[in-house]
Protein backbone atom coordinates (compact mmCIF):
# COMPACT_ATOMS: atom_id res chain seq x y z
CA UNK A 1 0.00 0.00 0.00
CA UNK A 2 2.87 2.37 0.81
CA UNK A 3 4.43 1.52 -2.18
CA UNK A 4 1.66 2.17 -4.39
CA UNK A 5 0.84 5.60 -2.47
CA UNK A 6 4.59 6.56 -2.69
CA UNK A 7 4.24 5.31 -6.71
CA UNK A 8 0.68 7.76 -7.43
CA UNK A 9 3.36 11.08 -5.56
CA UNK A 10 5.86 10.53 -7.53
CA UNK A 11 3.91 9.67 -11.01
CA UNK A 12 1.19 12.69 -10.01
CA UNK A 13 3.40 15.31 -8.74
CA UNK A 14 5.11 16.67 -12.13
CA UNK A 15 1.57 17.19 -13.72
CA UNK A 16 0.46 18.88 -10.67
CA UNK A 17 3.50 20.73 -10.48
CA UNK A 18 3.79 22.10 -13.97
CA UNK A 19 0.34 22.43 -15.57
CA UNK A 20 -2.05 23.06 -12.70
CA UNK A 21 0.05 24.95 -9.90
CA UNK A 22 1.17 27.52 -12.55
CA UNK A 23 -2.08 28.80 -12.21
CA UNK A 24 -1.51 29.39 -8.28
CA UNK A 25 1.28 31.79 -7.72
CA UNK A 26 1.90 34.05 -5.33
CA UNK A 27 4.22 37.47 -7.35
CA UNK A 28 4.77 34.53 -9.97
CA UNK A 29 6.32 31.83 -7.92
CA UNK A 30 4.80 29.13 -7.86
CA UNK A 31 4.73 26.30 -4.42
CA UNK A 32 6.87 23.11 -4.33
CA UNK A 33 4.90 20.36 -3.58
CA UNK A 34 8.01 17.94 -4.07
CA UNK A 35 9.23 19.69 -0.65
CA UNK A 36 5.96 19.35 0.56
CA UNK A 37 5.46 15.46 0.13
CA UNK A 38 8.90 14.60 1.07
CA UNK A 39 8.83 16.42 4.45
CA UNK A 40 5.58 15.18 5.96
CA UNK A 41 6.66 11.48 4.14
CA UNK A 42 10.22 11.94 5.97
CA UNK A 43 8.33 13.44 9.28
CA UNK A 44 5.90 10.44 9.67
CA UNK A 45 7.17 7.38 7.77
CA UNK A 46 11.26 8.09 9.17
CA UNK A 47 14.73 8.95 7.02
CA UNK A 48 14.33 6.16 4.69
CA UNK A 49 11.54 6.50 3.18
CA UNK A 50 12.17 10.05 2.82
CA UNK A 51 15.36 10.08 1.37
CA UNK A 52 14.43 7.83 -1.00
CA UNK A 53 10.91 9.03 -2.11
CA UNK A 54 12.71 12.32 -1.80
CA UNK A 55 15.97 11.28 -4.29
CA UNK A 56 12.90 9.83 -6.64
CA UNK A 57 10.73 13.16 -6.47
CA UNK A 58 13.55 15.63 -6.90
CA UNK A 59 14.43 13.01 -10.05
CA UNK A 60 11.13 13.30 -11.76
CA UNK A 61 10.57 17.16 -11.08
CA UNK A 62 14.23 17.91 -12.12
CA UNK A 63 13.49 15.84 -15.82
CA UNK A 64 10.79 18.33 -16.79
CA UNK A 65 12.93 21.25 -15.57
CA UNK A 66 16.00 23.29 -16.77
CA UNK A 67 17.84 22.32 -13.57
CA UNK A 68 20.39 19.86 -13.15
CA UNK A 69 18.92 16.31 -12.35
CA UNK A 70 21.44 14.93 -9.77
CA UNK A 71 20.90 18.48 -7.56
CA UNK A 72 17.38 18.02 -8.02
CA UNK A 73 17.36 14.54 -6.91
CA UNK A 74 20.04 14.95 -4.16
CA UNK A 75 18.23 18.28 -2.71
CA UNK A 76 14.88 16.38 -1.99
CA UNK A 77 16.19 12.97 -0.64
CA UNK A 78 18.47 15.27 1.88
CA UNK A 79 15.09 17.13 2.71
CA UNK A 80 13.60 13.93 3.02
CA UNK A 81 16.63 12.48 5.20
CA UNK A 82 16.46 15.21 7.58
CA UNK A 83 12.72 15.21 8.31
CA UNK A 84 12.98 11.80 9.19
CA UNK A 85 15.89 12.86 11.37
CA UNK A 86 13.57 15.57 12.98
CA UNK A 87 10.40 13.46 12.92
CA UNK A 88 12.31 10.82 15.28
CA UNK A 89 13.05 13.67 17.76
CA UNK A 90 9.49 15.85 18.24
CA UNK A 91 7.32 14.71 20.57
CA UNK A 92 3.77 16.12 19.65
CA UNK A 93 3.28 17.75 15.77
CA UNK A 94 1.06 20.27 15.53
CA UNK A 95 -0.31 21.66 12.68
CA UNK A 96 0.83 25.09 13.70
CA UNK A 97 4.52 23.65 14.29
CA UNK A 98 5.11 21.99 10.88
CA UNK A 99 3.85 25.13 9.03
CA UNK A 100 6.55 27.44 10.95
CA UNK A 101 8.85 24.02 10.04
CA UNK A 102 8.03 23.77 6.79
CA UNK A 103 8.48 28.00 6.26
CA UNK A 104 12.00 27.54 7.07
CA UNK A 105 12.92 24.43 5.66
CA UNK A 106 11.49 25.77 2.39
CA UNK A 107 13.76 29.07 2.75
CA UNK A 108 16.96 26.98 3.73
CA UNK A 109 16.37 24.60 0.58
CA UNK A 110 15.83 27.89 -1.23
CA UNK A 111 18.47 29.70 -0.44
CA UNK A 112 20.83 26.76 -0.65
CA UNK A 113 19.36 26.22 -4.75
CA UNK A 114 20.86 29.01 -6.28
CA UNK A 115 24.37 28.21 -4.80
CA UNK A 116 24.50 24.71 -5.66
CA UNK A 117 22.55 25.69 -9.58
CA UNK A 118 25.30 28.50 -10.12
CA UNK A 119 22.40 30.71 -11.72
CA UNK A 120 23.63 34.00 -13.14
CA UNK A 121 24.84 37.31 -11.77
CA UNK A 122 21.59 38.70 -11.90
CA UNK A 123 19.98 36.47 -9.63
CA UNK A 124 21.89 36.83 -6.43
CA UNK A 125 21.14 36.12 -2.80
CA UNK A 126 18.56 38.89 -2.31
CA UNK A 127 16.70 38.45 -5.35
CA UNK A 128 16.39 34.97 -4.46
CA UNK A 129 15.37 35.54 -0.95
CA UNK A 130 12.79 38.28 -1.78
CA UNK A 131 11.42 36.97 -5.50
CA UNK A 132 11.84 33.03 -4.89
CA UNK A 133 12.05 32.14 -1.63
CA UNK A 134 9.80 33.69 0.79
CA UNK A 135 7.02 33.52 -1.80
CA UNK A 136 7.53 29.81 -2.37
CA UNK A 137 8.14 28.87 1.64
CA UNK A 138 4.76 30.85 2.55
CA UNK A 139 2.74 28.77 -0.23
CA UNK A 140 4.73 25.80 0.81
CA UNK A 141 3.92 26.35 4.47
CA UNK A 142 0.01 26.91 3.60
CA UNK A 143 -0.37 23.68 1.62
CA UNK A 144 1.84 21.66 3.67
CA UNK A 145 -0.15 22.70 7.03
CA UNK A 146 -3.42 22.16 5.03
CA UNK A 147 -2.40 18.88 4.18
CA UNK A 148 -1.27 18.14 7.47
CA UNK A 149 -4.70 19.70 9.12
CA UNK A 150 -6.58 17.39 7.20
CA UNK A 151 -4.56 13.89 7.92
CA UNK A 152 -4.94 14.80 11.46
CA UNK A 153 -8.25 15.40 11.69
CA UNK A 154 -9.57 12.31 9.47
CA UNK A 155 -6.54 9.79 11.12
CA UNK A 156 -4.34 9.36 14.18
CA UNK A 157 -1.10 10.61 13.08
CA UNK A 158 0.65 9.56 16.32
CA UNK A 159 -0.72 5.93 15.58
CA UNK A 160 0.19 6.01 12.09
CA UNK A 161 3.75 7.79 12.73
CA UNK A 162 4.31 4.48 14.67
CA UNK A 163 2.83 2.01 13.01
CA UNK A 164 5.02 2.95 10.14
CA UNK A 165 8.58 3.31 12.05
CA UNK A 166 7.54 -0.39 12.97
CA UNK B 1 3.82 10.49 22.45
CA UNK B 2 5.37 7.85 20.26
CA UNK B 3 5.87 3.79 21.39
CA UNK B 4 8.88 3.02 18.59
CA UNK B 5 10.45 -0.10 18.02
CA UNK B 6 14.15 1.17 18.48
CA UNK B 7 15.81 -2.01 16.69
CA UNK B 8 13.79 -1.76 13.54
CA UNK B 9 14.11 1.78 13.30
CA UNK B 10 17.86 2.10 13.98
CA UNK B 11 18.27 -0.59 11.02
CA UNK B 12 15.94 0.77 8.20
CA UNK B 13 18.13 4.35 9.81
CA UNK B 14 21.55 2.49 8.97
CA UNK B 15 20.41 1.83 6.04
CA UNK B 16 19.38 5.66 4.91
CA UNK B 17 22.81 6.74 6.44
CA UNK B 18 24.61 4.34 4.72
CA UNK B 19 22.74 5.11 1.25
CA UNK B 20 23.05 8.89 2.05
CA UNK B 21 26.78 8.86 2.28
CA UNK B 22 27.07 6.42 -0.68
CA UNK B 23 25.29 8.95 -3.07
CA UNK B 24 27.27 11.91 -1.07
CA UNK B 25 30.61 10.29 -1.99
CA UNK B 26 29.35 9.61 -5.79
CA UNK B 27 28.17 13.13 -5.78
CA UNK B 28 32.02 14.50 -5.08
CA UNK B 29 34.01 11.70 -6.87
CA UNK B 30 32.01 11.01 -10.13
CA UNK B 31 29.56 14.00 -10.82
CA UNK B 32 29.64 13.63 -14.41
CA UNK B 33 29.15 9.85 -14.45
CA UNK B 34 26.63 10.16 -11.69
CA UNK B 35 24.78 13.25 -13.82
CA UNK B 36 24.80 10.43 -16.79
CA UNK B 37 23.44 7.54 -15.17
CA UNK B 38 20.68 9.58 -13.52
CA UNK B 39 19.75 11.20 -17.00
CA UNK B 40 20.34 7.70 -18.85
CA UNK B 41 17.64 6.02 -16.09
CA UNK B 42 15.80 9.15 -16.19
CA UNK B 43 14.85 8.25 -20.20
CA UNK B 44 12.05 5.59 -18.96
CA UNK B 45 10.98 7.12 -15.86
CA UNK B 46 10.23 10.32 -17.73
CA UNK B 47 8.52 8.17 -20.49
CA UNK B 48 6.04 7.12 -17.68
CA UNK B 49 5.64 10.46 -16.21
CA UNK B 50 4.57 11.82 -19.52
CA UNK B 51 1.93 9.48 -19.95
CA UNK B 52 0.05 11.27 -16.91
CA UNK B 53 1.57 14.67 -18.03
CA UNK B 54 -0.28 14.35 -21.18
CA UNK B 55 -3.78 13.33 -19.57
CA UNK B 56 -3.60 16.20 -16.75
CA UNK B 57 -2.50 18.84 -19.89
CA UNK B 58 -5.39 17.58 -22.34
CA UNK B 59 -7.93 17.75 -19.31
CA UNK B 60 -6.32 21.22 -19.15
CA UNK B 61 -6.69 22.60 -22.34
CA UNK B 62 -10.40 21.49 -22.93
CA UNK B 63 -11.50 23.01 -19.94
CA UNK B 64 -9.32 25.97 -20.99
CA UNK B 65 -11.33 26.01 -24.32
CA UNK B 66 -14.42 25.68 -22.73
CA UNK B 67 -13.62 28.49 -20.16
CA UNK B 68 -12.45 30.54 -24.04
CA UNK B 69 -15.08 29.54 -26.05
CA UNK B 70 -18.32 30.05 -23.61
CA UNK B 71 -16.82 32.06 -20.26
CA UNK B 72 -14.52 34.81 -21.52
CA UNK B 73 -16.53 36.28 -24.10
CA UNK B 74 -16.98 39.85 -22.72
CA UNK B 75 -15.25 42.25 -24.34
CA UNK B 76 -15.31 40.57 -27.75
CA UNK B 77 -16.95 43.46 -29.10
CA UNK B 78 -14.43 46.00 -28.31
CA UNK B 79 -11.50 43.64 -29.13
CA UNK B 80 -13.05 42.88 -32.65
CA UNK B 81 -13.35 46.41 -33.84
CA UNK B 82 -9.46 46.91 -32.47
CA UNK B 83 -8.62 44.04 -34.86
CA UNK B 84 -10.27 45.22 -37.59
CA UNK B 85 -8.30 48.10 -37.44
CA UNK B 86 -5.53 46.54 -36.69
CA UNK B 87 -5.98 44.29 -39.89
CA UNK B 88 -6.16 47.11 -42.19
CA UNK B 89 -3.03 48.81 -40.76
CA UNK B 90 -0.94 45.12 -41.53
CA UNK B 91 -3.03 44.66 -45.43
CA UNK B 92 -1.48 48.03 -45.98
CA UNK B 93 2.16 46.56 -44.51
CA UNK B 94 2.13 43.24 -46.47
CA UNK B 95 1.42 45.44 -49.74
CA UNK B 96 4.82 47.27 -48.66
CA UNK B 97 6.58 44.62 -48.06
CA UNK B 98 5.31 42.22 -51.17
CA UNK B 99 6.80 45.08 -52.62
CA UNK B 100 10.04 44.55 -50.84
CA UNK B 101 10.01 40.62 -51.43
CA UNK B 102 9.55 41.41 -54.86
CA UNK B 103 12.81 43.49 -55.38
CA UNK B 104 15.00 41.37 -53.15
CA UNK B 105 13.99 38.30 -54.83
CA UNK B 106 15.44 40.03 -58.18
CA UNK B 107 18.20 41.17 -56.47
CA UNK B 108 18.69 37.48 -55.42
CA UNK B 109 18.81 36.07 -59.30
CA UNK B 110 21.02 39.47 -59.90
CA UNK B 111 23.12 37.76 -57.97
CA UNK B 112 22.69 34.17 -58.42
CA UNK B 113 22.56 33.27 -54.82
CA UNK B 114 20.82 30.06 -54.05
CA UNK B 115 17.21 30.36 -53.15
CA UNK B 116 17.60 29.03 -49.34
CA UNK B 117 15.50 26.15 -48.23
CA UNK B 118 13.50 26.08 -45.71
CA UNK B 119 15.17 23.94 -42.58
CA UNK B 120 12.97 21.49 -41.62
CA UNK B 121 10.24 22.05 -38.56
CA UNK B 122 8.54 19.80 -36.15
CA UNK B 123 5.60 21.12 -35.01
CA UNK B 124 4.93 20.59 -31.14
CA UNK B 125 2.65 21.37 -28.53
CA UNK B 126 3.00 23.42 -25.34
CA UNK B 127 1.68 20.44 -22.36
CA UNK B 128 3.35 22.16 -19.18
CA UNK B 129 5.56 25.19 -17.58
CA UNK B 130 9.32 24.21 -15.22
CA UNK B 131 8.38 22.19 -12.17
CA UNK B 132 10.53 25.12 -10.20
CA UNK B 133 10.84 28.38 -9.90
CA UNK B 134 14.29 28.86 -10.81
CA UNK B 135 14.38 28.67 -14.54
CA UNK B 136 11.51 29.86 -17.28
CA UNK B 137 10.86 26.65 -19.37
CA UNK B 138 8.46 25.51 -21.28
CA UNK B 139 7.49 21.36 -21.78
CA UNK B 140 6.50 20.35 -25.01
CA UNK B 141 4.67 16.80 -26.17
CA UNK B 142 7.62 15.60 -28.89
CA UNK B 143 10.83 14.30 -27.52
CA UNK B 144 13.86 12.38 -28.72
CA UNK B 145 12.14 9.63 -30.61
CA UNK B 146 10.37 12.47 -32.84
CA UNK B 147 13.93 13.57 -33.44
CA UNK B 148 14.10 16.77 -30.93
CA UNK B 149 17.19 17.19 -29.35
CA UNK B 150 19.07 19.01 -26.77
CA UNK B 151 20.16 22.68 -28.40
CA UNK B 152 17.80 23.03 -31.29
CA UNK B 153 15.71 26.54 -31.53
CA UNK B 154 11.94 26.97 -30.79
CA UNK B 155 10.05 29.33 -32.40
CA UNK B 156 7.11 30.19 -33.77
CA UNK B 157 5.66 32.30 -36.53
CA UNK B 158 6.40 35.26 -35.00
CA UNK B 159 9.91 34.91 -33.76
CA UNK B 160 12.31 32.89 -30.93
CA UNK B 161 10.67 31.06 -28.45
CA UNK B 162 14.29 29.21 -26.75
CA UNK B 163 16.40 26.53 -26.57
CA UNK B 164 15.93 22.64 -25.87
CA UNK B 165 17.64 21.85 -23.26
CA UNK B 166 16.88 18.33 -22.13
CA UNK B 167 14.21 15.80 -23.96
CA UNK B 168 12.76 12.41 -22.68
CA UNK B 169 11.55 9.85 -24.73
CA UNK B 170 8.21 11.89 -25.54
CA UNK B 171 8.68 15.32 -24.09
CA UNK B 172 11.17 17.90 -24.23
CA UNK B 173 11.93 21.30 -22.24
CA UNK B 174 12.98 24.73 -24.16
CA UNK B 175 14.98 27.46 -21.86
CA UNK B 176 13.03 30.50 -22.92
CA UNK B 177 14.49 33.82 -24.49
CA UNK B 178 13.32 35.50 -21.71
CA UNK B 179 15.54 33.29 -19.09
CA UNK B 180 18.53 35.03 -17.47
CA UNK B 181 20.53 31.93 -18.04
CA UNK B 182 20.05 31.57 -21.62
CA UNK B 183 21.67 33.10 -24.76
CA UNK B 184 21.54 33.87 -28.04
CA UNK B 185 23.92 35.40 -30.83
CA UNK B 186 21.27 38.35 -32.03
CA UNK B 187 21.97 41.14 -34.65
CA UNK B 188 20.10 44.58 -35.04
CA UNK B 189 18.55 44.64 -38.27
CA UNK B 190 19.18 48.32 -39.18
CA UNK B 191 22.46 48.64 -37.59
CA UNK B 192 24.04 45.20 -38.36
CA UNK B 193 25.72 45.14 -34.99
CA UNK B 194 26.33 42.23 -33.32
CA UNK B 195 25.61 41.34 -29.75
CA UNK B 196 24.54 38.41 -27.22
CA UNK B 197 20.62 38.14 -26.32
CA UNK B 198 20.14 36.86 -22.07
CA UNK B 199 16.95 36.95 -20.29
CA UNK B 200 16.28 39.18 -17.52
CA UNK B 201 14.46 38.85 -13.84
CA UNK B 202 11.48 40.68 -14.82
CA UNK B 203 10.75 38.51 -18.09
CA UNK B 204 12.37 40.52 -20.83
CA UNK B 205 15.25 40.68 -22.62
CA UNK B 206 18.51 42.16 -22.81
CA UNK B 207 20.90 42.53 -25.96
CA UNK B 208 24.70 42.85 -24.57
CA UNK B 209 28.24 44.19 -25.88
CA UNK B 210 26.59 46.10 -28.59
CA UNK B 211 29.70 48.25 -29.62
CA UNK B 212 30.18 51.88 -28.59
CA UNK B 213 29.77 53.67 -31.92
CA UNK B 214 26.39 51.69 -32.90
CA UNK B 215 23.97 54.00 -33.86
CA UNK B 216 21.18 51.50 -32.65
CA UNK B 217 17.72 53.02 -31.02
CA UNK B 218 15.00 52.11 -29.46
CA UNK B 219 12.47 50.36 -32.03
CA UNK B 220 14.98 48.50 -33.58
CA UNK B 221 14.64 45.09 -33.97
CA UNK B 222 16.57 42.62 -33.33
CA UNK B 223 17.22 39.91 -34.94
CA UNK B 224 19.35 35.98 -34.56
CA UNK B 225 23.09 36.37 -36.18
CA UNK B 226 23.34 32.67 -36.97
CA UNK B 227 26.36 32.50 -35.07
CA UNK B 228 24.84 29.85 -32.94
CA UNK B 229 23.72 26.31 -33.68
CA UNK B 230 20.17 25.61 -33.70
CA UNK B 231 19.09 29.05 -34.93
CA UNK B 232 19.63 30.17 -38.59
CA UNK B 233 20.18 33.78 -39.72
CA UNK B 234 17.00 36.24 -39.34
CA UNK B 235 14.79 35.23 -36.95
CA UNK B 236 13.15 38.03 -35.33
CA UNK B 237 13.77 38.12 -31.46
CA UNK B 238 12.61 41.05 -29.79
CA UNK B 239 12.36 44.88 -30.42
CA UNK B 240 14.55 47.54 -28.60
CA UNK B 241 12.71 49.49 -26.65
CA UNK B 242 15.73 51.14 -24.43
CA UNK B 243 19.48 51.55 -24.99
CA UNK B 244 21.70 51.55 -21.90
CA UNK B 245 24.97 53.41 -22.32
CA UNK B 246 27.10 53.46 -19.33
CA UNK B 247 30.10 55.91 -18.45
CA UNK B 248 33.71 54.43 -19.32
CA UNK B 249 32.01 50.52 -20.07
CA UNK B 250 33.58 49.14 -22.98
CA UNK B 251 30.05 48.32 -24.61
CA UNK B 252 26.14 50.01 -23.92
CA UNK B 253 23.24 47.21 -23.87
CA UNK B 254 19.77 47.32 -24.76
CA UNK B 255 16.67 46.14 -23.18
CA UNK B 256 14.29 44.46 -25.89
CA UNK B 257 10.81 43.53 -25.76
CA UNK B 258 10.09 39.90 -27.61
CA UNK B 259 8.64 38.87 -30.07
CA UNK B 260 6.74 36.24 -28.53
CA UNK B 261 4.99 36.31 -25.26
CA UNK B 262 6.48 33.24 -23.79
CA UNK B 263 3.41 32.88 -20.73
CA UNK B 264 0.62 32.71 -23.85
CA UNK B 265 2.58 29.80 -27.03
CA UNK B 266 0.94 27.14 -26.81
CA UNK B 267 2.39 25.78 -30.11
CA UNK B 268 5.75 25.90 -31.38
CA UNK B 269 8.27 24.87 -33.99
CA UNK B 270 11.50 22.91 -33.51
CA UNK B 271 14.30 23.43 -35.95
CA UNK B 272 15.47 20.07 -36.53
CA UNK B 273 17.91 20.83 -38.72
CA UNK B 274 18.85 24.10 -40.99
CA UNK B 275 19.84 22.67 -44.72
CA UNK B 276 21.83 26.29 -44.97
CA UNK B 277 24.78 26.61 -42.49
CA UNK B 278 24.78 28.22 -39.65
CA UNK B 279 28.54 31.37 -39.40
CA UNK B 280 29.37 28.80 -37.22
CA UNK B 281 28.85 25.92 -38.98
CA UNK B 282 30.47 27.12 -42.37
CA UNK B 283 33.60 28.71 -40.33
CA UNK B 284 34.42 25.34 -38.63
CA UNK B 285 34.15 23.54 -41.92
CA UNK B 286 37.78 21.94 -42.92
CA UNK B 287 38.74 23.68 -45.98
CA UNK B 288 40.01 22.06 -48.76
CA UNK B 289 43.25 20.40 -49.58
CA UNK B 290 44.82 22.46 -52.88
Amino acid sequence: MKTLIYGAIILGIVPIQSVLLPHLTLWGVKPDLGVVAVCLIGLINGELDGLLVGIAVGWALSLFSAQDVITGAMLKGALGFAAGLAGRHVVYLSPLVLVSGLLVVSCLVSLVTPFVLRLNSEQDLWWAIWNVALPQACLDAVIGGAIYWLMWSQFNIEQLMSESRM
Amino acid sequence: MWMVNLRVTSNARRVALVLAVVLILGLFLLPGQLQSVFQGVGGPLGWIISWPLSVVAGVHDRIGGVWDSYVALQGMEDENRLLKRELELLKEQNGQLRESAAATERLAILLEFKKQALPILIAAQVIGRDTGNWYKTIILDKGASDGVQPDQGVITPAGVVGRIVKTTASTAVVLLVTDSNNAIAGLIQRTRDEGIVEGTTQGQARLKYIPLLSSARPGDRVVTSGLVEGFPRGLAIGTITRIDKEEEALFQSAELTPEVDPNRVEEVLVIQSSPVPTEKERLSLPKPKP
